[in-house]
């Protein structure tokens, strides 16, 4: 019966042309991202895709390893050599280029130096330039300097808990970071938000008709008077939702993983996410902040789904639920901007599809004394809605009648 | 295998579709007979637990049918009015995902697909989609598909509206084939088709069993008698207002008439046998089936 369903759903032909659509998207997506790594050759010539990649990576592992005292201040060193070196000093903008593509190698150490030595609301491209070599070595410390600083100067509203949460979450990151070519992952995990929000839309999208479909066609009444019709067949149904579901998001995650990461390299999957978001309190490593973005993601896009199915359920209407998902996913990140809430915001069904901006951000939850991110409560939390929408669609449907 | 049915009634909102219908079926082809908007739908889909009754019961066996559920659909196979089907799934796959529906296994689904399709003349479209049938083809996969579990009841809503004078003929001896050892309920407006195939005949409006037994017990529950006549062109009108004329066929020197009166309406009008189409006309006030319906 589970197979029928599905195929239901796959002979329509606008979910034929969807499904076209999706891997046309999903082909665009990859080759955006692969275009975000960039190499500057010792021409001056700018390169993108697989041999960007690998002349990026050459650069950057020649730099792997620990980021401790001594490596910080070497690559301190390598930064002042380069802008202070004829090229850079130069008038011409090409040999401008060519100094400073000398950086490329150390480029993410500098950014975090610059990072750790700017205000923390402003990020200096020059900080780096205005420290000693020494300084150069004391960037953990003042990462966690900096947030108690911040803390203190009353510009933000956390409580005391909140704020203790922040600084042991800062003060147990584990140093020093461990360096190597993570470019890869890092234009993977900033892209791979707004492709998961299109394929939860083309999902919200074919299942949006698996129970609708029944009365549109008017193939209900022989359903309902079959034998099953009022229980194991809602429950394929039901099945056959979560299968196109699981099975999409799969494949296409998976899909775009694998394009990705095979033309940009998948190394630096242990190095810690602060070596792209320095500020996030989450001490989670590249590969960890992928499984939580594309768990939170399949998360919002199963309950996009399982709200689209219970639409279809309830109003007999495909089209009304085919919105559904874009009211949940699209209408919400619009509404948060005009809210200015973010406590309420922060919860948010989109906020699921969005879970690279959590890591990056602050967003706590606090009950009575116990403090988390917020992404730990989210996820949970809508996973468990999902569980408890799918009675609630397996009364509706059962209930039915045909008039 | 008994049904019953016990004042059963289903209002929306003000309007009484279906209005303390009391009545017992057993095996047998029963006809349900009325004009569009009798209620015979509606009777047939709480029959089908399709729509819950505001009123009364059905009992199958001593049990409420709806309280029996699947183990009451079990026993069910239903043709419905608007008989909708899968367009891109092709005749096999559609009675294959009926059958599971059903609850059928799959190895007994195979052989009954391939009996059913045999049987309804369907073996050269079994790989056609759907949407690719004709309107005589998509009647005969939809009765196959109501046969698919041998259903101990079998409800056929309209099952020969809308179809062409031989599929018409052609699908009437299907029915009676099929109708052995079960008990079958079949709704129209066309009078020939009941006329042949049925063994008891419900005559419903609004709501209501007005007639229900044979068709002579029907036809000799008409108090009035049937005329035959022919007259001018000119005096046509003149009758139709006075009378209920049940037909009218014409001639090149005059118009003959078939007239449900009392009273003799003419010196020379022979009477006739009453037919099921006159009564048909004397309960319901209107000409019974449609184009085809003369077959």
């Amino acid at each position: 019966m589970l197979q029928f369903e599905i195929k239901k759903v796959f002979t329509k032909f606008k979910n034929k042309m969807a499904l076209l659509f999706l891997l046309v998207t999903l082909i665009a997506v990859s080759m955006l991202t692969i275009n975000r790594v960039e190499y500057i050759d010792e021409n001056g010539g700018r390169s993108v895709g697989i041999s960007a990649a690998r002349s990026l990576r050459a650069e950057k592992n020649k730099w792997a390893g620990y980021l401790t005292k001594n490596a910080l201040q070497q690559a301190a060193e390598e930064h002042a050599a380069i802008v202070n070196s004829e090229g850079a000093l130069s008038n011409d903008t090409r040999e401008q280029d060519l100094a400073y593509s000398r950086q490329q190698g150390i480029s993410t150490i500098v950014e975090i130096i610059n990072s750790a030595f700017s205000e923390w609301r402003d990020y200096n491209y020059y900080a780096i330039d205005g420290i000693s070599i020494e300084d150069a070595s004391n960037i953990y410390e003042r990462r966690v300097s900096n947030l108690k600083k911040w803390l203190d100067s009353g510009e933000e509203t956390f409580s005391k808990a909140q704020k203790d949460f922040l600084i042991s979450q800062y003060e147990s990151l584990k140093t020093p970071f461990y360096y190597e070519y993570t470019d890869g992952w890092s234009a993977l995990l900033q892209n791979i938000s707004t492709f998961i929000l299109i394929l939860a839309l083309f999902i919200g999208f074919f299942v949006s008709g698996i129970f609708s479909d029944e009365f549109q066609l008017r193939a209900d009444s022989i359903f309902f008077s079959s034998r099953l019709g009022r229980n194991r067949a809602i429950l394929s149904k039901m099945g056959a939702g979560f299968s196109i579901v699981t099975a999409f998001y799969a494949v296409f995650i998976l899909l775009h993983t694998a394009i990705v990461l095979l033309v940009l390299g998948a190394d630096g999957a242990n190095c810690p996410i602060q070596l792209d978001l320095w500020r996030s309190v989450y001490n989670i490593t590249f590969f960890q902040a992928y499984l939580l973005i594309i768990t939170g993601g399949y998360v919002g896009t199963l309950f996009a789904a399982i709200l689209s199915m219970l639409v279809s359920a309830a109003t007999r209407s495909t089209a009304t639920a085919t919105i559904v998902p874009f009211i949940i996913l699209c209408a919400f990140p619009f509404l948060s901007r005009i809210l200015t809430l973010p406590q309420i915001c922060a919860f948010f069904p989109d906020q699921l599809l969005e879970i690279y901006i959590s890591v990056k951000e602050f967003n706590l939850v606090q009950f009575g004394g116990k403090v988390m991110n917020v992404v730990t409560v989210i996820t949970p939390a809508y996973l468990a809605a999902c569980l408890l929408l799918l009675p609630v669609l397996y009364r509706i449907f059962k209930k039915a009648e045909v008039k | 295998m008994k049904l019953e049915l016990e004042n059963l009634t289903k209002k929306f909102g003000n309007f009484t579709a279906v209005d303390h219908v009391k009545i017992t079926m057993t095996n047998g082809v029963y006809g349900l007979l009325g004009v569009n908007g009798a209620g015979k739908t509606t009777l047939m889909r709480m029959l089908c637990t399709l729509l819950k009754p505001t009123g009364g019961t059905i009992v199958c066996d001593g049990k409420n049918i709806f309280e029996m559920d699947g183990e009451y659909r079990r026993l069910l196979g239903y043709l419905p009015q608007e008989f909708g089907f899968y367009p891109e799934f092709t005749v096999r796959d559609y009675l294959f995902y009926v059958a599971s529906l059903k609850g059928i296994c799959p190895a007994i689904a195979k052989k009954r697909v391939r009996e059913l399709i045999a049987k309804v003349g369907l073996s050269n479209a079994a790989n056609k989609k759907m949407k690719k049938l004709s309107g005589g083809m998509k009647r005969r996969a939809g009765i196959a598909q109501a046969m698919l579990n041998n259903p101990k009841i079998l409800i056929l809503d309209e099952p020969t509206a809308g179809l062409d004078p031989n599929e018409r003929i052609r699908f009437r001896n299907l029915i009676s084939e099929l109708s052995e050892e079960r008990l079958v309920l079949l709704s129209t407006h066309i009078v020939s088709d009941i006329e042949y195939i049925a063994n008891e005949i419900w005559l419903m409006k609004g709501g209501r069993l007005l007639r229900t037994g044979t068709a002579d017990e029907i036809i000799n529950s008409m108090p009035e008698k049937v005329w035959q006549c022919f007259v001018e062109k000119n005096m046509v009108s003149d009758f139709m207002r006075k009378y209920k004329i049940s037909n009218m066929k014409s001639e090149p020197n005059g118009v003959e008439l078939r007239i449900i009166s009392n009273e003799k309406p003419l010196a020379q009008a022979q009477s006739v046998k009453a037919s099921l189409e006159d009564v048909f006309l004397y309960y319901f006030e209107e000409k019974a089936g449609d184009e085809n319906a003369a077959v």
